[in-house]
C-alpha cells in the first residue's frame, strides 16, 4: 500500500511537471492558443445558428423544444471538452506516433505508458467547447428548463466525468489500432464523429443507427440520454447508473487493447 | 498550352497519386463525410413530421432529401482547401523553392486541387450521385433530370471550384502573415459550411441576411449549382446565377493576382 | 549482463506497387512481404564492455537494439538484459537502462535542457542527493552547463547530443544504449562524446553497446565489435583479430627510377605467385611502382627486392589495410562468406 501511494505521489508530480511547462509553452504562444479556442467556439456557435434557424419553422422537434435542445447540446460539449482537453494526445497515436515510431520514447521510461501518452499534452482548443457548453447550460438553468435537486447535481457531476471516460475509452480503442495498421486515424475519426449523432434526440434515426450510437460506439449515453435525465421528471436516475457501468467497461476494453498493442508494437524502420 | 499543361499536369496526377495511397483513408472519410448528410437527412425528415406545412423555406420534404445529399457530393468535390497547402509551404519554407522554378505557384496549386478534386469526384462523388438518382426515381417517384440541367450543373459545378479555390488561395495569404492560421481555418471551415448552404439551405435564412449574401461569393460555391440541379432556376434568374459565379471567378482571380504580388514582394525583402 | 539468444524479427508489410497505376491496385490488393529483420542472433556481453554493433544499413542494427531495450519484442528467441527480460518487464528493464538515439532526441523540444531534466528525475525516481552528485558529474564530462538553460531547439546538434547524453544516464543506468552517437558531428564534438563515453565507463562500469558508421568510434571506443549483415551474426570477437584475419592485404609505393619496361613488369612474375595473390601498378607520370598483395603469402622484403632487382628505388611506403577498408568490404558483402 505504502508502495502504491508513493507511486501515485510520483505520478501525480510528474503530471503536474508536464503540464506545467505546457502551459508555459502555451502563454508563449497566447495569439495561437486565443485562435484556436475562437476557432472552436465559434463552430460551435454555428451549429447553434442552424438548430435555431430550423426552429423558426417548427414549434417543437419530436416533443422537444429549442431550448431543451439547447440544452442537450451544451451538456454533450461538457464531457466532449474534458476528454478534448485532457487526452487529445491519442490521436497522435492514431495519426503520427506509432507510424514514425515515436512511440520509442514512452517506451524507454519506466513509466505506465498511457500515463505518458496523455501526459504529453493538454488541448487548450477544448476550452472553447467547455466554453459554450456551460454558456449553454447556466442559460438552460436560468431558463428554468432544468431540474435542480441535491440528487441531480451530484448525479450531473458524475454523468459527465462517465461521459469524458466513454469519450476516451473510444478514441483509445480505435487509436489503439495503430499498432496494427500503422496510421489508424482514418477510424478513429469516423468513431469519433459519430457523436455528431448523439447532439439531436436519437428518437429521429432509425433503428439501426439508434442500437449503434446507443451500444455499439456509446455516444447517446454521453449527451442526449443523460441530458434528457436532467430535463424530464419522468427519465429515471437508471441512465445515469447504465452510463457508468458503460464507461467502466468501455475503459477495460480499451485498455487492453491498448496494451495488447503497445506489447507487438513495431517501432519504425531506420 | 500545351506546354504549360505539361508543366502543371503532374500536379493533379500526383495529387491523386498521393490521395489513392491512403487505402484506409480511402472509404473511411467518404463514410465521415456522408455522416453529417444522414444527421441532416435524419433531422430533416423529423422536422417535417413536425411541420404542419409541407413546404419549408421553399422545399418539399423530397427536394429537400435530394439538397442534402446533393450538397454533400457538390461540396466534396468543389471545397479543397488550398490553403492548408498554402500554410504547410510556408511553415516547410518551401513556398521560396516554388518562386525560382519557372511556374505560377497558384496555378500549380489549382492543378494539384483538381487532382483532389477528381479523385473525390471519382471515389465517393459520382457513385453517391447515381445512389441519390436511383433512390430518387425509385423510391420518390420523381423525374431523372435532363441532360441540359446535367450539363448546366457542371459547368456551375466547374466555377463553384474555381470560385472556392481562388478565394481560399486568397485566404490561403494570411499564412505569410502570421503562424496562427489553425485556428483560423477552423473559423473558415465553420462559417463556409454555414454561408455556403451546406447545412442549411440559404432560403432559410432572414430575408435581410440574404440580400447581404448576394454580394458575397459564399453562395455561388455550393448553393448556386444544387439549386440549378434542383431545377429551382429556371430562364433568366438562371442566366443570373451563371453570370454572377462567373464575376465572382473574375473577381477573385484579379484580388488573389494583386494579393499575391503584394505578398512576393513582402518575400523578396525579407528573404522568405 | 546481456544474454541474447537465438532472437529474430520478423517485419511483415503491405506490398506496394510503383505508379499512378500501382496506387490504384494497390487499393485492392491484400499482397503481403515479409522481412527477417533480425534473424537468429545470439550473443553476451559482460559487465562494463564497450561492445561496437554495426552493420550497413538496414542489416538489422536498430531492430537488435530495439529488441533489448524493450521497444520490440522478439518474433522468436529471448534477451536477458541485467536479469530481467524487457519485452515482458518493459518499466524494470527501463529503470536500468540508458539510451540515445542519435538521428532522433528524446528531450522535450520546446523545454529548455535544465527543465528536461527535472522531469527525468522524476520519471527515473532520482533522490535530490543522487541528482546533484549526477548532475556534478555529468557537467565534469559534457559541460552542460553553457547551455542547460536553453531551450532544446535552439542547441546545436553537437550540444543535444551532449544533453541527450547526459539525460540517458541522469539514472545511473548499468546498461547504456547509443545507435549511432557521433552522426553528423564535427571532429572537435565527436572527439568530446567519445571521450565522455569512456570516462562515464571507466567510473561507473556502465557496459556499453554502440552502433556506428564512424570507424573512429570503434577504433576509439570498442574492445569488441559485433558486424551483422542481413540479419545474420557475420562476426563477433575483437577488433585486432578482425584486422588481423581480414585484413590480409598490404600495399607497398615504391618511387623508382623510371625505364620503360616498368609499364610491363610484374611482381607476380618474379616471385611465381598468382596475381591474384600480388597485383602490380605502373603510374609512369609519376613514377610510382604500388604493388598490392596478401600479406599471409608473401613476404615484404621478397618484394621489394624483387623490384630493387629490376631497378632502383628511391622511396618505399607501406600500408596496411585500414579498418575502413575492412568495412566497406563487409558492407559490400565481399568477406561475409569467409567471415561466416
Amino acid at each position: 500500500m505504502e508502495q502504491k501511494n508513493t507511486t501515485f505521489k510520483r505520478y501525480f508530480k510528474l503530471y503536474r511537471l508536464l503540464i506545467g511547462q505546457f502551459l508555459k509553452a502555451i502563454m508563449q504562444s497566447k495569439v495561437d492558443f486565443f485562435m484556436g479556442l475562437f476557432g472552436f467556439f465559434f463552430s460551435q456557435v454555428m451549429g447553434i445558428a442552424f438548430l435555431y434557424l430550423v426552429f423558426q419553422q417548427i414549434p417543437t422537434l419530436d416533443g422537444w423544444t429549442f431550448d431543451q435542445l439547447i440544452f442537450i447540446y451544451g451538456f454533450a460539449q461538457i464531457p466532449r471538452g474534458i476528454d478534448h482537453l485532457l487526452t487529445d494526445n491519442i490521436w497522435m497515436i492514431a495519426w503520427r506516433i506509432v507510424i514514425k515510431g515515436e512511440f520509442d520514447r514512452y517506451m524507454l521510461r519506466p513509466m505506465n505508458l498511457f500515463f505518458q501518452v496523455i501526459a504529453e499534452k493538454l488541448q487548450p482548443d477544448a476550452l472553447g467547447e467547455l466554453l459554450v457548453g456551460s454558456i449553454l447550460i447556466i442559460l438552460s438553468i436560468s431558463k428554468g428548463i432544468v431540474i435542480i435537486d441535491i440528487w441531480h447535481v451530484v448525479l450531473f457531476l458524475i454523468s459527465i466525468i462517465a461521459g469524458a471516460l466513454i469519450y476516451t475509452s473510444i478514441k483509445l480503442f480505435f487509436a489503439s489500432f495503430a499498432f496494427w495498421i500503422k496510421i489508424s486515424g482514418p477510424f478513429l475519426q469516423v468513431a469519433y464523429d459519430m457523436a455528431e449523432f448523439a447532439k439531436y434526440p436519437t428518437e429521429i434515426y432509425t433503428k439501426i443507427i439508434r442500437f449503434l450510437i446507443t451500444w455499439v460506439i456509446p455516444f447517446a449515453f454521453v449527451a442526449y440520454l443523460p441530458a434528457s435525465y436532467f430535463l424530464k421528471a419522468d427519465v429515471s436516475a437508471t441512465v445515469i447508473g447504465i452510463e457508468c457501468i458503460i464507461a467502466i467497461l468501455f475503459w477495460c476494453i480499451s485498455y487492453a487493447f491498448f496494451n495488447k498493442g503497445t506489447s507487438i508494437y513495431e517501432s519504425s524502420g531506420n | 498550352m500545351r506546354r504549360k499543361l505539361k508543366i502543371y499536369l503532374p500536379f493533379t496526377s500526383n495529387e491523386l497519386k498521393r490521395q489513392l495511397s491512403y487505402k484506409g483513408a480511402f472509404y473511411l472519410f467518404m463514410l465521415i463525410s456522408l455522416f453529417g448528410s444522414f444527421i441532416s437527412y435524419y433531422l430533416w425528415m423529423a422536422i417535417y413530421g413536425n411541420s404542419e406545412s409541407g413546404v419549408l423555406g421553399g422545399f418539399s420534404k423530397n427536394e429537400m432529401i435530394i439538397y442534402v445529399f446533393m450538397v454533400y457530393v457538390t461540396s466534396s468535390i468543389v471545397t479543397v482547401s488550398i490553403a492548408d497547402w498554402i500554410s504547410d509551404d510556408v511553415v516547410m519554407g518551401t513556398v521560396s523553392m516554388n518562386l525560382i522554378k519557372p511556374m505560377d505557384y497558384r496555378i500549380s496549386l489549382i492543378f494539384r486541387a483538381l487532382g483532389s478534386m477528381l479523385y473525390r469526384f471519382l471515389a465517393p462523388g459520382v457513385f453517391i450521385w447515381i445512389g441519390i438518382e436511383v433512390y430518387k426515381v425509385k423510391v420518390l417517384g420523381m423525374d431523372f433530370p435532363n441532360i441540359l440541367s446535367i450539363l448546366l450543373f457542371i459547368l456551375s459545378c466547374i466555377m463553384s471550384f474555381l470560385i472556392y479555390v481562388l478565394f481560399d488561395f486568397c485566404f490561403g495569404m494570411i499564412s505569410f502573415f502570421t503562424t496562427h492560421i489553425f485556428g483560423m481555418l477552423l473559423v473558415k471551415e465553420a462559417l463556409l459550411s454555414f454561408l455556403t448552404g451546406q447545412l442549411i439551405p440559404i432560403s432559410f435564412f432572414p430575408e435581410s441576411l440574404q440580400h447581404v449574401f448576394d454580394y458575397l461569393p459564399f453562395s455561388s460555391m455550393v448553393y448556386t449549382p444544387v439549386m440549378i440541379y434542383l431545377g429551382k432556376y429556371t430562364g433568366e434568374t438562371l442566366c443570373y446565377m451563371l453570370l454572377r459565379q462567373c464575376i465572382w471567378v473574375i473577381i477573385l482571380y484579379l484580388l488573389g493576382s494583386l494579393i499575391w504580388r503584394k505578398v512576393t514582394k513582402r518575400l523578396i525583402v525579407l528573404g522568405g | 549482463m546481456i544474454q541474447v539468444s537465438h532472437i529474430s524479427k520478423e517485419f511483415i508489410s503491405p506490398k506496394k506497387y510503383p505508379g499512378l497505376r500501382g496506387a490504384i491496385k494497390g487499393l485492392f490488393s491484400n499482397e503481403k512481404v515479409k522481412k527477417m529483420a533480425v534473424d537468429d542472433i545470439s550473443f553476451h556481453i559482460n559487465k562494463g564492455e564497450i561492445v561496437g554493433y554495426i552493420g550497413s544499413n538496414g542489416a538489422g542494427k536498430s531492430t537488435t537494439i530495439k529488441m533489448m531495450t524493450g521497444i520490440l519484442t522478439p518474433t522468436n528467441g529471448e534477451c536477458i538484459v541485467n536479469g530481467v527480460n524487457p519485452s515482458k518487464y518493459r518499466k524494470e528493464n527501463a529503470q536500468n537502462i540508458g539510451v540515445v538515439f542519435g538521428q532522433r532526441t528524446q528531450l522535450w523540444w520546446d523545454l529548455p535542457l535544465s527543465e528536461s531534466f527535472s522531469i527525468l528525475k522524476e520519471i527515473y525516481n532520482v533522490s535530490d542527493e543522487d541528482y546533484k552528485n549526477r548532475m556534478n558529474f555529468l557537467n565534469e564530462v559534457l559541460d552542460l552547463e553553457e547551455f542547460f538553460h536553453r531551450p532544446v531547439r535552439t542547441l546545436s546538434l553537437g550540444q543535444r547530443m551532449r544533453g541527450d547524453l547526459g539525460a540517458a544516464l541522469l539514472h545511473n543506468p548499468k546498461v547504456l544504449y547509443l545507435d549511432e552517437p557521433t552522426i553528423g558531428l564535427d571532429l572537435v564534438v565527436k572527439d568530446k562524446i567519445r571521450k565522455a563515453i569512456k570516462t562515464i565507463n571507466d567510473n561507473y562500469e556502465t557496459t556499453i553497446i554502440l552502433t556506428t558508421h564512424d570507424i573512429d568510434d570503434i577504433e576509439e571506443l570498442c574492445s569488441r565489435i559485433i558486424v551483422i549483415d542481413e540479419g545474420k551474426k557475420i562476426y563477433d570477437g575483437s577488433l585486432k583479430e578482425l584486422k588481423e584475419k581480414y585484413g590480409s592485404k598490404r600495399k607497398i609505393r615504391m618511387e623508382v627510377k623510371h625505364s620503360k619496361e616498368l609499364a610491363s613488369f610484374s611482381t607476380a612474375e618474379k616471385l611465381n605467385c598468382s596475381s591474384n595473390d600480388c597485383l602490380t601498378e605502373y603510374d609512369a607520370d609519376n613514377h610510382l611502382l604500388t604493388i598490392s598483395f596478401d600479406k599471409h603469402k608473401i613476404e615484404t622484403p621478397q618484394v621489394i627486392s624483387s623490384v630493387m632487382e629490376f631497378t632502383d628505388v628511391f622511396d618505399v611506403q607501406i600500408q596496411e589495410t585500414e579498418l575502413s577498408e575492412i568495412v566497406k568490404q563487409i558492407y559490400n558483402h565481399e568477406v561475409s562468406e569467409e567471415l561466416v
